[in-house]
């Protein structure tokens, strides 16, 4: 019953999909009906998730399920981010699909499985439960990529992702075959105990093992020799697509990512020295993408590897003591917050067939809708680390930690690397402010994300009130 | 006897990768991850009777699940994408060059 009760917010998101597919089958229920249902099960599953208590809040690994799962203040945490995520990217696509006349009944049923996989990994404590959360994740993402079939492009990013995704899948599979190998078991705890009884560097199948799912960790986590799919997956998937991907994903993703690295310290020292580097690399090569880019969608792809890279310092410098990861859970919160923030706005404002998407598009976008422009800037801002926002707080986190635990050259290049992306953030405020405008920026009904884009906007204020132990 | 079947799954794997790497049809790289995928799946029965329990048998069974609903998937999108272009080489799907 304690089990039942601790996967309830799973067991609310999965029941909810599958009422939306049942109730897309009737024919009185169209477009209007069925968004309202999917927003309304993502605030239920969201409330649900703040509802469950946690027994034991700081074990790392207080099991359930006979140690399949765990659930601690991180999963919470990491759940209602995506739960959040979730309600407004479902906010986005009502208003997205207004505009643009196109409509499927199963988009918000996907988007519901898609939280369930995600939610699945983030308690995940066994490594063939994290390959089928991580692969639930994965077919409902690409069939949300999809889902327009009319249009080439979106067919084509499906594809990319869709073969991309499945050759790191069978990465992650191999990995597991030598860890269970090399330990016996593919449950955290077991590895745990063998790692600690044995040692890790004596025992080759555990280091490949750990290699392999480095990678498979690595490519979905958009990080340095595995992130060349980014840009292109995310140009060519629709707006809330996006925005639903480059958070809640990434949540997901990185909370898999610290789940595996708390297995075992010597586990863990054994990989810092080469996440320092990639961390590193990961920064300054999305730097240089997003520097290069004109379009507004693939600037924010690439700014979202350089996000990555500042995670994975949390992961580096921050985690063996400090068990609930509280400096990487909030940084996932301000980036998301203020990520999807953009993507939320830039649904009502791409205006149709995303025909809105260059730099020069939005040029003197405050003095035609100033409300949305300085909701635009206040996110922006949020991802540059500029003072008051939350943004600013997860990068002071971040860093601070890296400092004192000894990762003085890492801090030191992180802030070189948020000082370099003040640059191309700085060019969309620019052209919103200071450029006349050529356009109306007509929107064709009021619509629900407007006021999900000011929600967000108080929410990067918010976040940054969260206190957080580093 | 049981390391001729993990070095089996490995030069399988290996296949599969150098498949995925050189093939231009869309088809044949899909087919080389399901061969790496049932790869997994022999080293983890292998792995099962090395260790002398079950584990590894419910595990494939797992990875052999996803792996249908996976290949469900794919082929949806490769018959979408030849309804689009008429042909499944890689070098056509050329839309989205960064």
């Amino acid at each position: 019953m304690q089990d039942i009760m601790a996967i309830l917010p799973l067991l609310a998101t999965c029941a909810g999909a599958i009422l939306i597919m049942l109730v897309a089958a009737f024919e009185t229920f169209r477009r209007e009906g069925i968004s309202i249902l999917g927003i309304g099960l993502f605030a239920f599953a969201f409330f649900v998730q703040l509802t469950v208590e946690n027994s034991s809040p700081i074990m790392p690994y207080s099991a359930i399920f006979n140690g399949m799962l765990v659930t601690s203040t991180f999963t919470k945490a990491a759940g209602l981010i995506i739960l959040a995520c979730g309600f407004f990217s479902a906010i986005a696509a009502q208003t997205y699909f207004t505009q643009n006349r196109w409509f499927v009944l199963e988009y918000y049923c996907m988007m519901l499985f898609a939280a369930c996989g995600m939610i699945l990994m983030t308690m995940a404590a066994e490594l063939i439960t994290v390959f089928v959360a991580l692969e639930i994740m994965s077919l409902a993402i690409y069939t949300l990529i999809g889902c327009d079939r009319r249009s080439v492009i979106r067919s084509e990013a499906v594809l990319k992702y869709l073969m991309l995704g499945a050759f790191a899948g069978a990465f992650f599979v191999m990995g597991s075959v030598f860890i269970y190998a090399g330990a016996g078991s593919t449950r955290f705890v077991d590895i745990a105990r063998a790692v600690s009884e044995g040692g890790f560097i004596a025992n080759p199948a555990l280091v490949g093992g750990s290699l392999l799912i480095m990678v498979a960790l690595l490519f979905k986590a958009a990080a340095f020799p595995f992130h060349a799919w980014v840009v292109d997956v995310y140009d060519g998937a629709p707006m809330p697509v996006t925005g639903f991907m480059a958070t809640a994903v990434k949540t997901a993703v990185f909370c898999v990512f610290a789940n595996v690295l708390l297995i075992n310290t010597e586990l863990r020292d054994g990989w810092v020295g080469y996440l320092f580097w990639i961390s590193v690399l990961t920064m300054f090569v999305g730097n240089l993408i997003a520097i290069g880019q004109n379009n507004l969608k693939r600037m924010l792809a690439a700014s979202g590897i350089v996000h990555s890279g500042y995670l994975i310092i949390g992961l580096v410098a921050i985690g063996s003591d400090t068990v609930s990861n509280g400096a990487v859970i909030f940084y996932l919160a301000a980036y998301a917050a203020s990520t999807l923030g953009i993507f939320v706005a830039l649904s009502y404002l791409g205006g149709e067939d995303e025909k809105r998407i260059r730099f020069d598009d939005f040029n003197g976008l405050a003095r035609v809708r100033p409300y949305s422009a300085a909701c635009i800037t206040i996110f922006l801002l949020s991802m540059a680390g500029i003072p008051p926002t939350a943004g600013f707080m997860g990068k002071f986190y971040i860093i601070a930690g890296a400092f004192k635990h000894g990762f003085v050259a890492l801090g030191v290049l992180g802030i070189i690397s948020s000082i370099l992306s003040v640059w191309y953030y700085l060019r969309l405020i620019i052209s919103m402010y200071f450029r006349e405008p050529q356009e109306e920026f007509g929107v064709s009904e009021m619509t629900l994300a407007p006021l999900g884009t000011f929600a967000l906007a108080a929410a990067v204020f918010a976040i940054s009130f969260i206190p957080v132990v580093i | 006897m049981i390391n001729n079947y993990l070095a089996l799954s490995i030069v399988l794997f290996c296949l599969g990768i150098l498949g995925v790497v050189s093939r231009r049809n869309v088809f044949v790289v899909f087919m080389a991850i399901e061969l790496m995928l049932n790869a997994a799946n022999l080293g983890f029965v292998a792995v099962s009777r090395l260790h002398v329990n079950m584990d590894g048998h419910v595990l494939a069974l797992m990875v052999m699940a996803v792996a249908a609903a996976e290949a469900a998937l794919a082929l949806a999108v490769i018959i979408l994408l030849h309804k689009h272009k008429g042909n499944l080489d890689t070098n056509i799907f050329s839309l989205l060059k960064g």
